[in-house]
C-alpha cells in the first residue's frame, strides 16, 4: 500500500462524511441552536454580573470563543454514536474489509468531523458578529481560528470514537457523552475565567484540552496577546495525536 | 484450481468455539454455498476468510494468499456484502458506489465507466441521484452488491444475501448471482438457512452445524447420499417412527406428535406396504406425501434436526432494521 493511497483513503472517508452534510444543511442550523442560546441568553445576563472587572474587553466578547468551542466539542463528543449506529447496521463490517487501514478510517472520520465543526463554527461566528460583539477578524487571526477549531473537532471526535470502540452500544455511548460534555464545559476557561475557580478546580481546567482551545481562540480574537499560543497549539496537538492513536488502536474491537 | 482453499480452520471466543476444524475448498467460478442454521458458525468463517476476524488455528488462501499474513492483499481482491445493511442511507446511490470505487483504489479514469456500468447491471441508473433511504429493500440490497461489484473482485463474499426480502426480490437476487459469476467472472461464497436458495444457486454445498461442517457436495450429490425420494407420514397417534424402523424402513426423523419422515427408493410399490404395515399395528394413517429429498432433508440426516427448528424469529428482523432505517430519518 503506497502512503499516497492511505492519504487518499482519509481523503475519502472525510469527503463522503461531509457530502452527508451537504445533503441536509439544516442540520448545522439546528445545531447551532444551543450555542445561539448561550450567547445571547447566558452572555447577555452574565454581562451584567460584571466577572470580569479589570478586563479591557466585554463579558461577551470574552465568552465569544468559549461558545465557538462549545459548539465543537458537543457535537464531536457524540460522534461516536453515529459509528455505533453504523456497527450494528454493517456499515462499519464492510468499511473494514475494503483494502483501507484502519488509521486512515479513524484519521478520516475525525477530519470529517473537524471539518464539520468549521461549518458549525461559521454559524456561530456570523451571529456574534451580528449581534455586535467586537472580535478581531484579521483574516490571519480568523484562519488560526478555524485551525484551532479544526484540530479540535478531530481531539473530542476522536475521544468519541475511542470511546465508542470500547462501549459499543448507544445507550452507554449517550450516557458517556452526557457525563463528560458538562465537566469538559465548566472545568475549562469557556465561561469564566480560570483564576475565579477553586484551587481543586484549576488543576483540573489545567489538564482539560478545552482550556487550550478556548485560550487559544481567546488570543487570536479577542485579546490579541499571543504568548501563550504556542503551548496551547502544542498541548491540542499533542491531545489529538494521542486520541487518534488510541482509537486507531481499539477500532477493530467495535466489530467484535 | 482452486481460489479459496481452508485448511483446519478454528475461531474460539472465549470458552465458545464459534467455528471447530473446519477445511473446504472452492474452484475457481464457483457458486458456493455454505448452508446451516443461525449459529451454525457461518458468518465467523467467512469473517476469517475476509481478514475481519484472525482464525484462532489453521490456515486459509484466497488466490494464494495468506489471510493472516497479507490481509491487505486479500482485502483488495475481495468483496463482502454483509447480512446487515451496509450502504449508507444519507447519501445518492452514486455516491454510495464512488465511495467504494475510491476505496478500492479503481484508477481515475475508469470509475465512471466501472460505476455506471454497476447501475445498469443492477438496473439502478434511473435511481442513481437518489437519496439511499428512500429505497426499496430489494433496491437497497442491490446497491449492497454494487458497492464491492465496482472493485471487480475474483471472490465475492454474500452472507445471506436474500434474508429479509419478498420473493420478487430474492428471485432477483438470485439471478444477480448467477449474473455476477457468468459477466464478471467472480467465484462467489454465501451462506444461507434458506435451503431451496442454497439448491437453487450453488454449485457445491457444505453443510455447517455447531460450527463443524457435517458433509459437503453438490446438492444432488447430497440428496442422493439419501437414497431416494422422502414419505411423509402423519398419523393419529407417536410412535409411527419407530414402528416403521422396526420394519426394516429408512426412517429419516420423526416427531412427538405422530409425524415421521422415511426415505424409500421405489415409492410406487413401497407406499401400500407401509400403508398395510401400519394398519396391521393398529395405526391409523390420516395423511401421507411424497416429496423429492431435499437439502433439508440432508441436513436432518447428517444433524439429527430440521434448520429451520427452534429458529427465533430473527428471520424478519433485516426486514424490520431496513424499514427502520428508511422511517428514522
Amino acid at each position: 500500500m503506497s502512503a499516497s493511497n492511505s492519504l487518499g483513503n482519509v481523503v475519502t472517508i472525510a469527503e463522503f462524511e461531509l457530502r452527508k452534510v451537504r445533503h441536509d444543511v439544516s442540520q448545522l442550523f439546528i445545531r447551532a441552536i444551543q450555542p445561539a442560546l448561550w450567547l445571547i441568553v447566558f452572555g447577555e445576563v452574565f454581562t451584567r454580573v460584571r466577572v470580569l472587572p479589570d478586563a479591557s474587553y466585554s463579558y461577551l466578547q470574552f465568552l465569544t470563543p468559549g461558545v465557538l468551542a462549545q459548539s465543537v466539542i458537543f457535537i464531536a463528543i457524540f460522534f461516536g454514536l453515529a459509528l455505533v449506529w453504523e456497527r450494528d447496521l454493517g456499515l462499519v463490517h464492510k468499511l473494514l474489509s475494503t483494502p483501507a487501514p484502519r488509521y486512515s478510517i479513524v484519521l478520516g472520520k475525525t477530519l470529517s468531523a473537524g471539518v464539520r465543526s468549521v461549518l458549525q463554527a461559521v454559524v456561530i461566528f456570523v451571529l456574534a458578529l451580528a449581534i455586535g460583539v467586537p472580535l478581531n477578524v484579521n483574516p490571519l487571526a480568523v484562519t488560526g481560528v478555524f485551525l484551532v477549531i479544526v484540530l479540535s473537532g478531530m481531539c473530542f471526535s476522536g475521544l468519541s470514537i475511542f470511546l465508542a470502540s470500547l462501549l459499543k452500544t448507544r445507550e452507554r455511548m449517550t450516557g458517556i457523552g452526557q457525563a463528560i460534555v458538562m465537566p469538559l464545559f465548566f472545568a475549562s476557561s469557556a465561561i469564566y475565567p480560570v483564576d475565579l475557580m477553586p484551587a481543586w478546580l484549576q488543576y483540573v481546567a489545567r489538564i482539560n484540552p478545552l482550556s487550550y482551545v478556548v485560550d487559544a481562540m481567546r488570543a487570536l480574537l479577542v485579546t490579541g496577546q499571543f504568548g501563550n499560543l504556542p503551548v496551547d497549539v502544542g498541548a491540542l496537538v499533542l491531545a489529538t495525536t494521542l486520541v487518534i492513536v488510541l482509537a486507531t488502536w481499539t477500532f477493530r474491537r467495535i466489530i467484535e | 484450481m482452486n481460489i479459496i482453499e481452508v485448511e483446519g480452520l478454528s475461531r474460539r471466543f472465549g470458552q465458545f468455539t464459534a467455528v471447530d476444524n473446519v477445511s473446504f475448498q472452492v474452484e475457481q467460478g464457483a457458486v458456493f454455498g455454505l448452508l446451516g442454521p443461525n449459529g451454525a458458525g457461518k458468518t465467523t468463517t467467512i469473517r476469517c476468510l475476509l481478514t475481519l476476524i484472525r482464525p484462532s488455528s489453521g490456515s486459509a488462501r484466497i488466490a494464494g494468499i495468506d489471510v493472516v499474513k497479507k490481509p491487505e492483499q486479500v482485502r483488495q481482491i475481495t468483496g463482502y456484502v454483509p447480512q446487515d445493511v451496509s450502504i449508507d442511507g444519507d447519501l445518492s446511490g452514486y455516491e454510495n458506489l464512488l465511495l467504494y470505487a475510491k476505496l478500492f483504489h479503481v484508477p481515475r479514469a475508469e470509475r465512471r465507466r466501472r460505476i455506471d456500468e454497476v447501475l445498469e447491471f443492477l438496473q439502478l441508473t434511473d435511481r442513481a441521484n437518489d437519496i439511499v433511504r428512500a429505497y426499496s429493500g430489494g433496491m437497497m440490497r442491490r446497491l449492497e452488491i454494487g458497492q464491492v461489484l465496482v472493485n471487480r473482485p475474483k471472490v465475492l463474499f454474500l452472507d445471506e444475501p436474500s434474508i429479509g426480502l419478498d420473493p420478487a426480490a430474492k428471485r432477483m437476487v438470485w439471478d444477480y448471482v448467477v449474473r455476477m459469476r457468468d459477466e464478471f467472472g467472480a467465484t462467489i461464497l454465501l451462506t444461507t438457512h434458506d435451503m431451496y436458495e442454497a439448491d437453487e444457486l450453488c454449485d457445491r454445498v457444505a453443510i455447517m452445524n455447531g460450527g463443524k461442517i457435517v458433509v459437503s457436495g453438490s446438492p444432488e450429490e447430497l440428496k442422493e447420499t439419501l437414497g431416494g425420494d422422502v414419505v411423509s407420514i402423519t398419523t393419529s397417534v407417536a410412535g409411527c417412527g419407530e414402528v416403521l424402523q422396526g420394519l426394516g424402513y429408512h426412517l429419516l426423523g420423526s416427531s412427538e406428535n405422530g409425524m415421521c419422515d422415511v426415505v424409500v427408493s421405489e415409492a410406487d410399490s413401497t407406499i401400500p406396504r407401509i400403508l398395510e404395515g401400519l394398519r396391521n399395528r393398529g395405526i391409523n394413517v390420516t395423511s401421507i406425501s411424497l416429496k423429492r429429498a431435499t437439502l433439508d432433508d440432508v441436513f436432518l440426516k447428517y444433524a439429527g434436526k430440521r434448520i429451520e427448528d427452534g429458529e427465533p424469529a430473527w428471520r424478519g428482523m433485516r426486514a424490520a432494521r431496513r424499514a427502520f432505517r428508511r422511517r428514522s430519518k
